[in-house]
């Protein structure tokens, strides 16, 4: 009897890991088009995924940060950072004298270098002082709150509009393109954490450092790469923002950080470290992107809509905790 | 009619693939020490999660002081008066030894916790059982053993009449064995049954009165202690004779692969300098605390050293970093193989695939099928027992999880192999397959040093012995003049 029982909550466990994230988003889809059809529209699905495929590239950065046993708080100002500095850029080039394929690129360069500086400066304090979860807390928020005020410094506080959205750059921000983005960004991320040394090592390092040293990886070196490539993803995802909105502020980037987390935990990365994937935080960016659209369609309002985002985090996490719980037994027998 | 106070009849438990439990009956009678031996994987564990309700037998009874009983889960079994104290420890670092006590039963007096009579008893409670630290002492200053004795208090401190010991000692230097043989005599004095799992077979004889030996889920031999030989106990135990305890076998030694010169660590280690050979085991022995770990995780990069030079085939290298050491050709086996040794939560082939990840690629990228091709030889070449290599390190027994170690040291093909604590905790079949391992490696002209604690092992095993003391290097002994009196002497010389 309490076997079976037992057996029984382990199967279930099981089908809601294994295929939990898709079941969600089928669930929210089929509710949603009994109420709103029109929410099942090819243009529907587009808008979705266009609108957090930002907050999609981000939350890859951060599920590496995660997973190497840290996080990233500054990815919120990063964003702000890039957006700004890219819209200066385009607003300042004109047709005349920039071809749109140098402009693009241009932008992409400086967007991606900017989160790469920012995510080396957090990675080299993290290093020195072998940090983990609690000190990239607070390293990478110090960071946050620096890289705000630099922001804010170079746009004094306005929003400002880009006025030059032409040629390849504007082709970021509408159609599929964005979306492409992430795709493109999760399979390469994917393809890294599983296939390669490096990828394994981000896993050591957040299952167990002193493990990882004690086998001879540089810890130091994977810890700084995660986070240079977190910051990375933060630069392309602010350009991807101006792109997509057609200006910049310094609020940009507001509350990305918490978006990030919230979606790669739902993707089911713990944030103990030492686990996750870059393919589930896609789909728990998908879940997360559905689901609020859906109340948005459904006309729930803003408050309503932010409990169910917290009850969302919560689950998230007593599957987490439900989960590790059993991940050990249930190979054992 | 003897007077039992725990009779497991027939108990049978079956796992998916396996039957860990085959019709074991094991019987303890009121006021003994029963010793309960066997290697690891013989079902010793089981059995005792069954008493503790941790598993549910699948057949057989329990019958506790002649009444038959069910126990579902730990707390009933404290409630009928079985007391388990694990390996493990339950301790909250932070707090200090009365709190940690006295944490289920906080004493109150006018509605407040009253830490004055609280400590006072605590501090006797330790006192009487001949514990010499402080019952306000943070358990994160106390030493492995001294946790260890405080865990053992916290299971006395409960009035229980059967307490099962899951190979207490492991952790515990001689002197505070003495205490706890001290305390177990005093309780089985005061008629209190106490089941002791052990794998140091001294200890069985010097305490118990019967002995029960299980071997892959069944019962061997239960028979009166003074009745069976210690050689008799282990070929009970693995099940084939064991002509030789330490098979040390001396192979050619080639020429100086380390040469360490001076090494210091401020405060730790002071001029430590002693040559490596091909072919070699060196012995590092001393106490606990003598600097032998210390001396290791220098030359392997875990920690930085302040003076001093290593010279590794003849070339002067300053080591910086583990990843630096294992491209040196050095491999560290480390003392805490939980810690720092294996990620417990990965499975077999990623713990072993990591040092050597290079090896793996298939085109530039892992290839998963290769990677799982080399560990399945590795486990296959170490005899490491796994129902699958997916397994997760931490489902497995001591001497298999140090196995696995060894494999990924193996898979990195090192020359140098320091061993640190290598058969700690490990039982004696497996203890026996890791000398012979030694002995192979040695033999295809590997060097290993090998840190001990455990004298017999250290001297059985080693071609040459460096004795510290004190963060210094006392003296190296040969084979011949390696006597346990010469090493003791030299051990405590400073």
């Amino acid at each position: 009897m309490e076997n079976n029982t037992i057996v029984l909550r382990k199967k279930v466990v099981g089908v809601l890991r294994e295929w939990g994230l898709i079941l969600a988003i089928i669930v929210i889809t089929i509710i949603a088009t009994i109420i709103r059809p029109a929410f099942l529209s090819g243009t529907n699905m587009l808008n979705i995924l266009r609108a957090y495929s930002t907050i999609g590239i981000a939350s890859f950065g951060m599920a590496y940060a995660v997973i190497a046993g840290g996080m990233d708080l500054s990815i919120g100002s990063t964003i702000s950072l890039t957006a700004v500095i890219t819209m200066l850029i385009v607003n300042n080039m004109t047709v005349a004298t920039v071809a749109p394929a140098t402009a693009a690129l241009l932008v992409l360069l400086v967007g991606i270098g900017i989160g790469a500086a920012i995510g080396a400066i957090n990675g080299s304090i993290m290093a020195a002082v072998n940090g983990k979860l609690a000190e990239s807390f607070i390293i990478t928020y110090a960071m946050q709150i620096v890289i705000g005020a630099v922001a804010q410094a170079i746009v004094r506080g306005n929003f400002q509009a880009a006025q030059y959205r032409s040629g390849l750059f504007k082709e970021f921000g509408i159609g599929i393109v964005p979306v492409l983005f992430m795709i493109i960004v999760a399979i390469i991320m994917q393809f890294l954490l599983v296939k390669t040394k490096f990828g394994r090592s981000l896993y050591f390092l957040g299952a167990n450092m002193g493990a990882a040293k004690m086998a001879g990886l540089k810890v130091k070196q994977v810890r700084f790469i995660a986070h240079m490539i977190c910051g990375m993803c933060a630069g392309l995802a602010g350009v991807i923002v101006v792109a997509r909105v057609g200006s910049a502020s310094v609020l940009q980037g507001q509350n990305y950080e918490l978006d990030a987390l919230v979606c790669v935990s739902i993707g089911g990365t713990s944030l103990d470290g030492g686990s996750g994937s870059i393919m589930r935080t896609l789909l728990g960016v998908m879940v997360v992107g559905f689901m609020m659209t859906a109340l948005n369609i459904l006309g729930v309002q803003s408050n309503a809509q932010l409990i169910v985002r917290g009850a969302i985090i919560v689950l998230a996490v007593a599957l987490d905790v439900l989960n590790k719980s059993m991940k050990f037994r249930e190979v054992a027998q | 009619m003897e007077d039992y106070i725990l009779e497991m009849h027939h108990i049978t438990k079956r796992f998916p693939g396996v039957v860990a439990l085959n019709d074991v009956s094991f019987k303890v009678k009121r006021g003994e020490i029963h010793a309960l031996v066997g290697e690891n994987g013989a079902g010793k564990s089981t059995l005792m999660k069954i008493l503790n309700g941790v598993y549910q037998t699948d057949e057989g009874d329990i019958v506790l002081n002649g009444q038959q009983t069910i126990i579902r889960n730990t707390t009933e079994a404290k409630a009928k008066g079985i007391g388990l104290v694990f390996q493990e420890f339950n301790l909250v670092n932070s707090l200090s030894v009365a709190e940690n006590l006295y944490i289920n039963r906080l004493t109150k007096r006018h509605g407040r916790i009253d830490w004055k009579t609280i400590y006072r008893e605590a501090q006797e409670f330790t006192d009487s059982l001949g514990f010499n630290f402080h019952a306000t002492d943070k358990i994160e200053h106390l030493s492995a053993a001294q946790k260890q004795l405080v865990e053992i208090a916290k299971v006395l401190l409960v009035k229980s009449d059967l307490i099962v010991m899951d190979e207490p000692t492991s952790s515990l230097t001689t002197t505070e064995t003495e205490i706890l043989f001290k305390i177990i005599r005093n309780l089985k004095r005061e008629g209190v049954s106490i089941v002791y799992i052990s794998h140091k077979l001294e200890e069985v004889f010097a305490l118990s009165d019967t002995t029960t030996i299980l071997r892959d889920g069944e019962v061997v031999d239960s028979a009166p202690t003074n009745t069976l030989t210690r050689d008799q106990i282990v070929e009970k135990m693995v099940g084939r004779s064991v002509d030789m305890e330490f098979p040390r076998k001396k192979c050619g030694i080639g020429e100086v692969v380390l040469k360490v010169n001076n090494i210091t660590r401020n405060g730790l280690i002071e001029d430590i300098s002693f040559e490596l050979h091909k072919g070699e085991i060196l012995g590092f022995a001393g106490l606990i605390g003598s600097g032998r770990t210390e001396v290791a995780e220098a030359i392997f990069g875990a920690e930085a050293y302040d003076r001093g030079t290593i010279e590794i085939n003849g070339k002067k290298i300053a080591i910086h970093s583990t990843h630096q050491a294992k491209e040196e050709s050095l491999g560290l086996l480390p003392e805490d193989r939980k810690e720092t040794g294996l990620v417990l939560a990965y499975n077999l082939i990623w713990n072993i695939s990591i040092t050597n990840l290079d090896k793996t690629k298939k085109k530039r990228f892992i290839s998963e099928k290769k990677e799982a091709q080399f560990a399945q030889e590795l486990s296959k070449e170490l005899n490491i027992k796994t129902p699958s290599l997916k397994q997760y390190a931490v489902n497995l027994s001591g001497g298999n999880q140090q196995k696995v170690v060894f494999a990924k040291w193996l898979f990195s093909d090192v020359d140098i192999l320091i061993l640190d604590e290598p058969t700690r905790g490990i039982d004696v079949g497996a203890k026996y397959e890791i000398y012979q391992l030694m002995n192979r490696l040695a033999e295809q002209g590997k060097a290993i040093i090998m840190i001990s604690s455990e004298l017999p092992e250290v001297i059985g095993m080693s071609d040459r012995l460096v004795v510290l003391s004190g963060g210094e290097k006392m003296g190296e002994l040969s084979r011949e003049e390696a006597t346990p009196e010469a090493v003791m002497s030299l051990a405590v010389s400073n």
